[in-house]
Parts: structure tokens; sequence; C-alpha cells
């Protein structure tokens, strides 16, 4: 016989984590991803790495410095921002992101400037104008692999602790079946690397000289990340799916009957198995569009995770209708925090424009007798 | 006038006696715990058999505590159930259940949410950052972000009404007298004694969040998240579920 019910009263809770949230997280996932490209280029100085290390630090600082104006915003009370800093929260995951964020950034700051002071110098010596200020920022030095190196552990450090409580703050909601899990951090850090990986070959095409081998070695980075996020989706299916354990199997039976859902996870199927075929079939060539794919579908995780995660009633019956305001809380959000992280783009490449690559470059013979002395 | 629902004022001075099927609260949590009487711990007990779904507390509560439009600390869900051809109504009042052990407090990271000393969880909504946290946290969707206040929002119990020897708006004004409110700790109260004589169930206890809203007659299948059809709520919802 027939059961039946019907909800005929009840309430709609909006989303409460606004599409800041899922710029914040998309932005600073890609900027530890950043970091991590970076490092084997410049904290352990693999000339093989250091191109792509340096578009991959571009991602790390223009991410990086977007990212907390993002978080701010998605709190309803930004101007009370300060208030985690007088008070002692250790139970509350987003109190230590409030600790780590500040050190992530001011790491990054600090080991890009160092990675960037060999090129600053470069720069101070060109007959313009600015070559004064340059000088300045360069403070008077050159390269120097040892203080690469040492800020690359801190800001890797920084990293490792904001990839650890952006996952962690999300996974510990038990009360959203599909945020606790203890796969969801890896898989933040894993879409986010595949994100990464895309936008240093959007980059490497836009906004860096277009490398050819940039181009080969990301694509290959991106099939292993795209590949690491099969394995880790795919254990995750099959926890729920087998009943293996509970909240697994709730939480792909919350969403299971939605035909929204079901799209969605074709989509996301979709937009992980191409690229990582193409990456795999023909690394080069196909920047652009591997890249795309890549930074679209680490963008669509986060969207999936928090906007539609938060449209999963936690009592009621169905689902929360969500519709994209246009506003500050939606659209707006979103386009504001892209056109920061493009001004970000423009200033820093304006500032250092990528340094020539063809043939060594003229003023070589400097900055590496300035490694000789700080090797020394 | 319903002397249950007024028990809790008569029943002052009787304290200390925890109910025997209540887990006390662990130690470390009892000294967290800011303001309000250590000798009570405010309880409400809802009997669905009794509420007519005349949503006269949902209204109550909006007029008593400013609550904004679009928002609520309490609602009746009301549902349509359909069984072996027969179809009848059913009505859950819903409200924040001051959890004993509340996962909407230890992510809060300032601090505004906290628990009293009488297990009443409130938000200072002067220190609230509205970072929505707790929200999320919560397993019963009780908060939201009040958007006069631009800060976490929820039920409070009418601490200012209880803090005054009154009863919530809620309890007061129910027609069907399905929401009696009282001290756990007073084994007289009329609290203690529905919770003795009745085995009240809670919502998703599976949760281990303990709550202090007890229910008498809950139908296991709306204990946790429902299985049913949304109607429309918004008319944005109309092209959904086909
Ligand atoms: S019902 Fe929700 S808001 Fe109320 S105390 Fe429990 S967890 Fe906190
Ligand atoms: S919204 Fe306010 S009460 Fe809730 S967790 Fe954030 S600061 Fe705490």
């Amino acid at each position: 016989m027939e059961n039946q019910i019907v909800e005929v009263i009840n309430v709609t809770r909006e989303v409460a984590w606004l599409p800041w949230a899922v710029q914040y997280f998309f932005l600073i996932g890609l900027s530890v991803g950043g970091v991590l490209l970076s490092l084997p280029g410049y904290a352990f100085a693999r000339d093989e790495w250091r191109k792509l290390g340096r578009v991959a630090l571009l991602v790390a600082l223009t991410c990086g410095l977007a990212a907390p104006v993002a978080l701010l915003s998605d709190l309803h009370q930004p101007g009370r921002f300060w208030h985690f800093y007088v008070v002692f929260r250790p139970t509350s995951w987003m109190w230590w992101g409030s600790i780590f964020i500040p050190f992530y950034v001011t790491g990054l700051l600090v080991y890009a400037w160092a990675c960037f002071r060999e090129e600053l110098q470069e720069q101070g010596r060109v007959d313009s104008r600015l070559a004064a200020l340059y000088r300045l920022a360069a403070l008077g030095g050159g390269r120097n692999d040892g203080l690469i190196r040492a800020t690359g552990l801190v800001v890797l450090a920084g990293a490792a602790l904001v990839a650890l409580y952006t996952g962690v703050e999300v996974a510990v909601v038990r009360a959203r079946p599909l945020w606790h899990t203890p796969f969801l951090p890896v898989q933040f850090l894993m879409t986010a690397l595949a994100g990464t990986t895309g936008l240093v070959l959007l980059l490497n095409r836009f906004a860096a000289g277009n490398d050819r081998t940039v181009e080969v070695q990301a694509n290959r980075l991106l099939a292993g990340a795209l590949g690491a996020v099969m394995v880790v989706g795919g254990v995750w299916l099959a926890a729920g799916l087998f009943g293996i354990e509970r909240t697994h199997a709730e939480a792909l039976d919350s969403v299971a009957n939605s035909e929204a859902w079901r799209v969605t996870a074709i989509w996301a199927v979709a937009a992980t198995v191409l690229p990582f075929v193409i990456a795999v079939a023909k690394p080069a060539g196909t920047g652009l569009l591997t890249g795309l794919i890549a930074v679209h579908s680490a963008w669509m995780f986060r969207w999936t995770v928090f906007i539609g995660g938060q449209t999963v009633p936690k009592t009621g019956a169905g689902f929360y209708e969500y519709a994209l305001p246009a506003g500050p809380e939606g659209l707006l959000g979103i386009v504001g925090t892209a056109g920061l992280w493009l001004f970000l783009l423009l200033v820093i490449t304006a500032f250092l424009p990528t340094p020539p690559q063809s043939a060594p470059r003229p003023v070589r013979a400097a900055p590496a007798a300035d490694r000789a002395v700080a090797a020394e | 006038m319903d002397r249950s629902r007024r028990n809790f004022c008569l029943g002052a001075g009787a304290a200390g006696i925890g109910a025997a099927t209540l887990a006390t609260m662990p130690a470390e949590a009892a000294q967290a715990r800011q303001g309000g009487d250590a000798a009570r711990r405010w309880a409400m007990v809802v009997d669905v058999r009794k509420c007519v779904g005349c949503q006269a507390c949902t209204v109550a509560c909006i007029m008593e505590n400013d609550v904004p439009e679009n928002s609520f600390r309490t609602i009746v869900s009301t549902y349509e159930v359909t069984e072996q051809g027969k179809t009848g109504t059913y009505m859950l009042p819903r409200l924040c259940n001051h959890c004993e052990d509340a996962p909407c407090i230890p992510v809060c990271p300032t601090g505004a949410t906290h628990q009293r000393q009488d297990g009443i969880v409130v938000v200072d909504n002067t220190v609230c950052v509205g970072c929505a946290y707790c929200v999320q946290a919560c397993p019963y969707d009780a908060r939201f972000i009040n958007h006069d206040t631009q800060t976490a929002d929820k039920c409070t119990f009418c601490v200012h009404r209880i803090d005054a020897g009154l009863l919530p708006a809620c309890v007061e004004t129910c027609v069907g007298g399905a929401r009696v409110f009282g001290d756990l700790n007073d084994p007289n109260s009329a609290v203690s004694k529905l919770n003795r004589e009745t085995d009240p169930k809670v919502l998703k206890p599976e949760q281990g969040t303990q709550p202090r809203v007890f229910y008498i007659g809950l139908d296991p299948k709306f204990q946790g998240k429902v299985d049913g059809t949304p109607t429309l709520w918004r008319p944005a919802r109309e092209k959904e579920h086909v």
C-alpha cells in the first residue's frame, strides 16, 4: 500500500555561507596549490621546474591575496572581524583559520618577494624611471637560494595549515552528511591542485609567454591530480554505495533521488575524465582546453559542496530552492572577486613582466654571482 | 489557565535534583556556562497529539522577538500523511532544542554562541560576526542569519521572559496546550513528570546532541530528515519536484 508524506508547511532556510565562501575556498585552495607547485623550482632550485614554478607563484600570489577579501565579505558583520582576535576559541576550526590565514599570507608575500628578488634586481638595472623603485624593492640584493628555501619552508607550513583547516572546518560539520567525511579535506586539496595546474596552463598561455615545456609539464601534473581526484571520489562513492559507513550512505541517500544532483554528478565526472584523457593523450597544444576545464571543475566542486550542500534541508523534505541573487550576496560577489583577482594579476605582471625566455637572459651573470656569494 | 504550563513558576525553590533519565553535563562544560540560574535546567515538552497546527506559536514568537520577515525561530511543520489509503495531517512544532551537548557552541569562533547555566543556548549579537558556522553546525536547521542584525539568530526560550518569571511566548499562546515548559531540575515540574511518565522522544537522537525539547507522540518518520515531497513554499519552487 502506498504511504506518502507531503510537506505542506515548513521553513526554507536560506544559504548562510554565500558564494563569497565558494570564492574563498576556491582561491585559497588554488593559492596553496600554487605554493606547492612553485617549491621545486624555487625553494629546491630545480631548474627544469623554474618556469612552471614562476607561473605557479603568480597563481599563489594573486589567489592568495584575493582570497581573504572574499572570506571577509562572507561574514555578515565584516567590520567585526577583529572579534576573532580577542578570544581564545581552540574548539573552532574557523578560529584557527583566523590565525593561519595571516600567517600564510604574510609567509607567501615574503616567499614571493624572495623568489622575485632576482627579477626585481634585474629590473633595477634597466634604464627606466622605475629602476629606483625596483632597486628599493630588491633591498639591494638578488637571488638568494638559502633565503628562498627558508621562506619556502615557512610558507609550506602555512599552506599545510591552511589546507588542513579549510578541509577539516567543513568536514567536522556532522549535521551535513555530505560534508562530514574524512575524504573532504583530501578532495579539497586534490581538486585545488587540479585547479592550480589548470590556472597555470591558462596563465602560461595568456600571461607568461606561452611556453611549450611548461604546458606539457603542467598537463602531466594535471593528469596526476585528476587521477587522484578520481580515486578519492571513487572511494567516497564506494563507501556510500556499499553502505560501508553510515554517514556516507546517508550523504548519498540525501541526494540520490534528485535529478539536479544526478546531472551535477555526471557533469563532475565528465569535467574530470575529459581533461584527464586529453592531458594524457596530447599534453602539448591542449593547455587552453584542459586548463579551462580544470579550473572550472575545481570551482564547480566547491560550488556543489557549499551551495549545493546547503540546499539539502537538515530536517525538512526535499531540497531548498536556491536562485543566485544578482547583488553582493550572489553574482556580484563572484564577479567582484574575479575582478579583484584579475586586477591583482594585471598589477603583478605589469610590475614583474615575464622574463624573456629565448636565449639566456642578458644579466644572468649577476644573479649567478650573487648565488655564489649566498652559497658561501 | 493550564496550571501545568505555569508550573515552572510555581515550582521555584525546589531544585537541584536532575531527572533520572537525563545525563548530567560534563564538569568542564558546566564551567564554561555563563549567566542564568545554575539551579535550573529549562526544557520543553511538546505533546504533538495536542497540536492543532494553528501556528499561533509561530506568530507569537515573531511578535515577541521581532523576527524578520521570511525567518522563523519556531514553526509548526505540517505534513499531509497518506497511509493505507487514509490521509491525515501531522504537526510538528520545531524550535531550538537547547541541546545539552550543542554542536553550535564549539564551532563558534568568537564565543558569541554560548550556553547559560540554566541550559539555554543564546547568541550575543553584539559579539557575533555573522560567520554562520553555527548555522551549519546545528543539525536541526534551528538557526538562521537575521538580516536586520546580520548576526546568528534562533529561539532563546524567550530568555528575557524567563528571567522575568514569565513563560515563553509560544507556550503562553498555545491553544492546544501542546507546549509545556519548565525546570528539569525540579522533580515536581510538569516537564519532569512528563519525562518520567511518558518517555518522550527527541529529534535526531543519533546526533548525540541531547536535546532538551522533548516530544510526546513523535512518529519515527519525522524524527530525522523527513522523507517526503515538499510543496510550494516560495513561488520559485514551482518548477521543482515533478
Ligand atoms: S537545536 Fe541547534 S541551535 Fe539549538 S542548541 Fe541544538 S544545535 Fe544549537
Ligand atoms: S554566526 Fe555568530 S554565533 Fe554563529 S558561529 Fe559565527 S560568530 Fe558564532
